[in-house]
């Protein structure tokens, strides 16, 4: 059915010549969501969804001519021959607390609009509540009734709250009621019922929202006015009502000369169009509505309107208590904003007689701060204290606060924000709208080198209040807050058009400026001085602008806006992202000039690159999750960004600063290849944890398949990397800033100088500070060592053979079977047995050998690197060489080869190594020193090589690009090929020809990420129980003494060494870089085409979307209206489609040019 | 220039850009200048505000085109905007506040990365009156000379900047206003207690010879040094990068000089900035 209808829908899209210009929103892939598009052009708040639409005509009543109207009215021309009511047909739509109806053909949808029956389209074109219509929260419907269903018409009489909503009745008072038929298939009528009978009963409770509100709009006080002065006459007794707070004008004047504006006749024309079309949140727009607004706002209406029409009145219903509460809430925090605030609170319009007094001022400090703590990222922006400030004159606090965030969010879009993005792209698009409209003058101002957006700047960063008088930038305003956006660049280019000769004649910014200057300030003098035509004559230059802007400018419409918007953006932000970039680099201080510029800007563009994406995940995270709750709850906080925004990207505003650990594991993937990860499966034993532990798995997964979609290396985990973040930090909690990031790798790489690296090493490794590293510590050490090294030296360490004659003189033919990385890994060995054996005894502090982690974990690597010392020893080779040979024979499940040879040697290992072997005795605690430390790793040619250029030069910035073969994506892509070599039945043999070749250094010292050294080094461990006794041998003879001591924790130790031995060794490497590799490669890829299709393609809200319309499905059974009853009625009279505004609407075409 | 009209005396326009952090003084220092006047609550600088005046020389007569920039942080981006083609720079710190001169710092780093090649950057410690001797350094902040001489705006300036935002047209309500609140832009209460320095005249001065600026200590509330420095600044325009007056000359000429004309040097003004004080502008 809901296809039937769409397709119903397109196919009388398709024949509706009023579709044929479409905007071309709705072609582009980057199209603002539908969602979205609804919500502008009925101004809701974020929280709604266009949940159905359906075609309706909008059938009026006959104005009322009743006795409450005759008696307030001074109008006589309203007599009794009124003409019946009109009638319009358009879109209802209903959201989750709105219902909503507009004849302008909605911008979202190309969805039939039968032609409307009066001639008024609106302004608005696509934005604002354009059209004819209404905006009703679901709470203002007091009454439903089916009035028949006869002759395939489905007609609705609502009845609303509109004036019974205050405990006095007016005399002779009328509900507000009309009637909405539906035109559609009668499945369809009756769908759209049950979801607005849903509707409705969920919104009952937020009537007591809106009695709160309403009461105080100036428009309810209005209405009643005429009547409680009678009553007052009547009896004395009746209560004198005060009028609700309608800005400080009230207190100090509004500006401008009341009569001379014609504020009286407007308050009548619109208290008659309240009468007769609701008021506030009832109203219902007619063309007079618009009218009304283009001729100016009577003073005390002005906010009214202004939050009605901006939809700010909406969010204000939602949460009305909001505003009171941020400020109690923050009450006397401070903050960067507040100060900003305070700075320029004397300084907003003070020529205004309210903004000298502490009354004004206070209001506008108060309205300023609370806004600042509710939307921190826009906090506080210079500019918007002008902007409130004129809000306030004719608003009451709460109001200003609700507008501003309206303005914030969506008029405004990145104006105020921390880069103002959003300003300088309405600059290049205003600029790019002279271009178009003004040519000559466009090519002027170019010869000239005059640059509009010195001069435009202002006008929309202050919506032209600090440009105009007043007055005429609040008649601006009226408009702007109907209209949208669009309006700023109307009447900026007006104030172009007409002072287009003068401006020709202009030859430099300066006096481009006073033209502009002397034009504003004669904004009120006749357009036409000269003219005989006194009607002409009376025309001000203020009317003419209008005028110019509105017809002349017509075509810029909405979408033109956001059509190049678009089309600038990027431009924008990337000279906003390129400025910001130069300026933090150059502000980076003197550590970071020990790298190139060239280096900063790779990690520049890494860090944020890296934070940019992070944040885009977690974002979605967010909102998988949200979506996941929103059955429930709907979002907490009413003013918080909108929904569908971009986040992170440093042009747009505020992107985070810092970066967490989990994100510097990114970081450092792409920098070094040693951070990525063997096996992008299941081993993040740590991260998958710690980073979305509240996410459950499917959120994980959705973590790990967007940062494999986005193409960058997944990142490992392990204790160096954590080192590493822990002496970058300055402060580990808040995360590293990029200074920290760069001091980090300036120290590493700013020097070429070996002892500065060797120390740098040391030091990650002397977590007192004290000098010392520990006997834990330099089991770590060492353990970072092979992890730095397991994915090769990239060529920047090679053996030399004539160094190794302390083991390999003998047998230098085998020893050249041996690769750098396995020389390396006899190496690292030496590197431990040296350590400890010219380790000091420390007694200092020997309570810092924790029983939990010491013994175990130390016995354990040590253990496993000591046995890998090839010392002397032929069998070794030997055994390796057979290690690899047997490999083959189990190429299935290399696991399970591994674990049965290492298992059963282990004990006996430890053994003899642990009984032989002091310095394993935690009792005996011991630590090396700096000296030490860099008198063991001077002494292995390897080591020193390794420090001298592996290690800093394993950091990649722009002088040594990661190499092809290690470049992110490539990496990961390789990695993901040796899972399907691995995990491929059909593919025997590719297996162990793949260990053995690559293994041995095929492709210039790389190893394969799935093996690694690592892998190597289990099959040396597993048999490595000579190597052990020799490590025994050498350690017996230099801490004999301490022998007994360790041979008393002998068996204790045993047991738990082998389930480690296992787990550290088999565990960690074998079963996941294979087993579980190969298993979950598949569901990785599953995970990525759903979520491909779930996060990326579409849009997450449509998803909710069609949630939600299913629970609808499933909720349709034939449920009756919670608050209406179902009525048999007769049908209403035909009504005519004349629409005739009487008195109204002849008085309205005289104001319109007077002034 | 050389075509000039005026006989008696080339005149040039020179484009100056004020920049510093929020609140140092910057629009203070303009006003000064160009109304000889201050005011405790000047509406906040939208962007930027335009201004000009005229200095003249005993050769010359430069008309200053200033663009004083809205010190807000997040404004920053639209700076290039306007120090685009300026021959000139002030950058204002705050003498009781450290972290302005820093942002001073990267404001020169800035300019001299990104502006015109040849722009005459001065480096100007507002609010000297807040402090109660002349510098830490017993120097006294005489890089200017004449400091005891808060400029009578002279018989040359020609007030007719005034900011790009014009004001209310007289609808009534607006009388002048005299600042009644807090003096923001120019100094708190609290650092009226004696000395509030918190930069050493020392300290800005090295850093302003190494870099070579033009160094001022200013007050734009007593009007200490004010003229002093656009004087300097005048004199240092170097010749080749001056250009006919724009609005003023008979020169139509081409307006996108500042970056070829001046090309050929960065004039190294470390010494200059003492000289430039006893040629005085007659402003």
């Amino acid at each position: 059915m809901l296809q039937w209808s769409s397709f119903v829908q397109k196919a009388q899209s398709f024949i509706d010549p009023a579709n044929f210009n479409l905007p071309t929103l709705n072609s582009t892939d980057r199209n603002p969501s539908k969602s979205s598009l609804f919500r502008q052009q009925f101004r809701l708040p974020d929280s709604q969804n266009p949940l159905q639409e359906i075609t309706a005509e909008l059938i009026l009543p006959v104005p009322h001519t009743s006795s409450a109207a005759a008696s307030s009215s001074s109008s006589a021309t309203q007599g009794a021959e009124r003409q019946p009511g009109n009638s319009y047909t358009g879109r209802l739509h209903l959201s989750e607390r709105f219902l909503c109806f507009s004849t302008q053909p909605t911008s979202f949808l190309p969805s039939a609009s039968l032609s409307a029956s009066t001639s008024w389209t609106g302004q608005t074109h696509g934005t604002g509540p354009s059209g004819n219509g209404f905006t009703l929260p679901l709470c203002c419907i007091r009454r439903v009734e089916r009035l028949n269903s006869l002759n395939h018409i489905f007609s609705l009489a609502l009845t609303t709250w509109n004036g019974s909503l205050s405990k006095q009745q007016e005399p002779g008072f009328v509900p507000q009621r009309f009637t909405v038929q539906l035109v559609g298939s009668r499945q369809a009528c009756e769908r759209f019922c049950d979801g607005l009978k849903r509707g409705l009963r969920d919104c009952m409770r937020e009537i007591e929202n809106l009695r709160a509100i309403v009461s105080d709009c100036y428009s309810e006080y209005l209405l009643s006015g005429a009547k409680a002065a009678k009553a007052q006459q009547d009896a004395d007794s009746g209560e004198v009502r005060q009028p609700p707070d309608a800005g400080l004008g009230m207190i100090f004047r509004y500006p401008g000369d009341a009569r001379k504006l014609r504020d009286r006749s407007k308050m009548r024309l619109w208290g008659e169009y309240f009468r007769e079309n609701g008021r506030n949140a009832t109203l219902i727009r007619q063309p007079t509505f618009h009218k009304l607004i283009r001729v100016g706002l009577p003073n005390r209406l002005r906010g009214e309107i202004w939050e009605l029409s901006s939809g700010s009145l909406y969010l204000r219903i939602r949460s009305p208590k909001l505003y009171d509460e941020t400020l109690s809430k923050f009450s006397g925090r401070e903050s960067l904003a507040i100060d900003e605030i305070e700075k320029d609170l004397n300084r907003s319009l003070p020529e205004y007689p309210g903004f000298q007094s502490e009354e004004g001022i206070g209001r506008l400090r108060r309205v300023l701060t609370a806004y600042s703590w509710i939307n921190t990222e826009v906090g506080y922006c210079q500019a918007m204290n002008i902007v409130v400030a004129a809000l306030l004159i004719y608003m009451s606090e709460a109001q200003a606060f609700f507008l501003l965030s309206v303005l914030c969010d969506r008029l405004l879009p990145g104006y105020y924000s921390t880069t103002m993005y959003g300003t300088l792209l309405d600059q290049k698009v205003f600029e790019s709208l002279v271009e178009k409209t003004m040519p000559v003058l466009w090519e002027h101002l170019a010869k000239s080198d005059v640059q509009l957006s010195v001069v435009s700047l202002p006008w929309f960063l202050s919506l032209y209040i600090n440009s105009m008088p007043l007055i005429f930038a609040f008649r601006v305003l009226d408009v702007f807050f109907l209209e949208g956006p669009k309006v700023l660049f109307q009447v900026g280019l007006a104030i172009l058009r007409i002072n287009g000769e003068e401006l020709l004649d202009v030859q430099d910014d300066g006096s481009f400026i006073s033209v502009l200057k002397s034009y504003f300030a004669r904004l009120d003098e006749s357009a036409h001085p000269r003219s005989e035509n006194p009607k002409l004559r009376a025309i001000t230059r203020f009317q003419e602008l209008m005028v110019v802007a509105f017809k002349e400018f017509s075509g810029i419409t909405h979408s033109t806006i956001t059509e190049q918007r678009e089309k600038h953006k990027d431009a924008v932000l990337e000279s906003i992202e390129s400025f910001a970039k130069r300026t933090s680099i150059r502000n980076l201080g003197p550590d970071s000039k020990r790298l190139s510029v060239d280096d900063l800007g790779i990690i520049y563009d890494r860090f944020y690159e890296v934070l940019y994406d992070y944040q885009q995940r977690q974002k979605l995270l967010d909102e998988e999750k949200k979506r996941q709750e929103r059955k429930k709850i709907e979002r907490i906080s009413v003013l918080g960004p909108p929904a569908d925004r971009e986040v992170g990207r440093v042009g747009l505003g505020p992107s985070p600063t810092h970066m967490d650990y989990n994100a510097f594991r990114e970081f450092l993937a792409g920098t070094a290849k040693w951070a990525i990860t063997d096996s992008p499966g299941p081993s993040r034993k740590q991260s998958s944890s710690d980073q979305h532990g509240n996410g459950g798995g499917s959120v994980r997964s959705l973590n790990k398949n967007s940062s494999l979609l986005s193409g960058r290396p997944e990142p490992t985990d392990h204790e160096f990397m954590q080192r590493l973040y822990r002496k970058w930090a300055t402060d580990p909690v808040e995360g590293l800033s990029l200074q920290n990031v760069v001091n980090g790798l300036a120290r590493l790489k700013g020097t070429r100088d070996i002892m500065n690296n060797i120390n740098y090493f040391f030091d990650l490794y002397d977590d007192d500070g004290n000098g010392q590293v520990d006997r834990e510590g330099i089991l770590r050490m060492s353990e970072a060592l092979l992890f730095l090294s397991r994915r090769g030296f990239e060529g920047m360490v090679t053996a030399s053979a004539s160094l190794d004659e302390n083991r390999n003189a003998h047998e230098p033919a085998e020893a050249d079977t041996l690769n750098t990385d396995e020389k390396f890994l006899g190496s690292v060995s030496a590197f431990i047995r040296r350590c400890f054996e010219y380790a000091d005894p420390s007694q200092t502090s020997p309570s810092r050998e924790t029983p939990t982690d010491g013994p175990d974990e130390a016995a354990k690597k040590l253990d496993a690197f000591a046995i890998g010392d090839d010392d002397d020893d032929d069998d070794d080779d030997e055994d390796l060489i057979e290690m690899d040979d047997s490999k083959p024979t189990e190429p299935g499940e290399p696991a399970a080869s591994a674990e049965p040879t290492s298992s059963k040697p282990s004990p006996d290992s430890k053994r003899t190594s642990q009984s032989a072997n002091p310095a394993l005795d935690p009792n005996n605690p011991l630590h090396i020193t700096l000296p030490t430390f860099r008198m063991v790793i001077l002494a292995d040619e390897l080591l020193e090589q390794f420090f001298e250029s592996f290690f800093p030069h394993s950091f990649h910035l722009s002088d040594t690009p990661i190499p092809a073969s290690l470049a992110a994506s490539t990496s990961l892509s390789s990695n993901l090929t040796t899972f399907s070599h691995l995990g491929t039945p059909h593919k025997p043999g590719t297996g162990p020809g793949f260990n053995s070749a690559s293994v041995a250094g095929a492709s210039g010292g790389i190893v394969p990420p799935t093996r690694g050294l690592r892998g190597v080094l289990d099959n040396i461990v597993s048999d490595g129980i000579r190597m052990a006794a020799e490590v025994k041998k050498k350690m017996d003879e230099a801490q004999r003494e301490l022998e007994r001591n360790a041979l008393g924790r002998e068996e204790e130790d045993d047991d738990d060494e082998d389930d480690d031995d296992q787990q550290h060794h088999h565990h960690h490497h074998h079963h996941h870089t294979n087993r579980g590799g190969s298993k979950s490669a598949p569901l990785m890829v599953g995970g990525i085409s759903s979520w491909g299709a779930g996060a990326y393609s579409a849009d997450p809200e449509r998803r909710s979307v069609r949630e939600r319309d299913r629970d609808l499905l499933e909720g349709a059974e034939a449920e009756e209206i919670g608050r209406g009853e179902l009525e048999q009625q007769p049908p209403p009279l035909p009504p005519s489609a004349e629409y005739h505004s009487g008195g109204g609407g002849t008085e309205v075409s005289k104001v319109e040019f007077e002034l | 220039m050389s075509d000039s009209a005026n006989a008696s005396k080339p005149s040039s326009s020179v484009k100056l850009v004020l920049l510093g952090e929020a609140a140092v003084g910057k629009s203070s220092l303009v006003l000064r200048f160009v109304n000889n006047d201050f005011q405790e609550n000047k509406e906040p600088t939208i962007g930027a505000a335009f201004l000009t005046q005229k200095c003249s020389l005993p050769t010359r007569t430069i008309k200053f085109e200033i663009w004083d920039t809205a010190g807000q942080e997040r404004f920053a981006s639209l700076a290039p905007m306007y120090y685009r083609n300026a021959q000139a720079a002030l950058v204002v710190y705050d003498i009781t506040k450290p972290s302005s001169l820093t942002k001073a710092k990267h404001w020169v780093a800035e300019l001299q990365r990104q502006a015109s090649p040849g722009i005459v950057i001065a480096l100007v410690g507002n609010k000297s009156d807040l402090a109660s001797d002349n510098g830490n350094g017993n120097e006294s902040n005489s890089s200017g000379g004449s400091g005891g001489n808060p400029g009578e705006p002279g018989p040359d300036a020609e007030t007719t900047g005034d900011a790009i935002s014009a004001g209310q047209d007289g609808e009534g309500n607006n009388d002048a206003i005299e600042g009644s609140g807090e003096n923001a832009e120019e100094e708190s209460d609290e650092a009226a207690a004696r000395d509030a320095r918190k930069v050493s005249t020392r300290e800005a001065r090295t850093y302003a010879e190494e870099e070579s600026l033009l160094f001022f200590e200013t007050s734009a509330k007593t009007g200490t040094n004010v003229t002093e420095v656009f004087t300097a600044i005048a004199n240092a325009i170097p010749e080749s990068s001056l250009k006919g007056g724009r609005g003023a000359g008979a020169g139509t000429g081409q307006t996108g000089l500042g970056g070829r004309a001046a090309e050929d040097s960065r004039v190294n003004l470390g010494d200059r900035a003492t000289a430039t004080a006893k040629e005085g502008c007659a402003c």
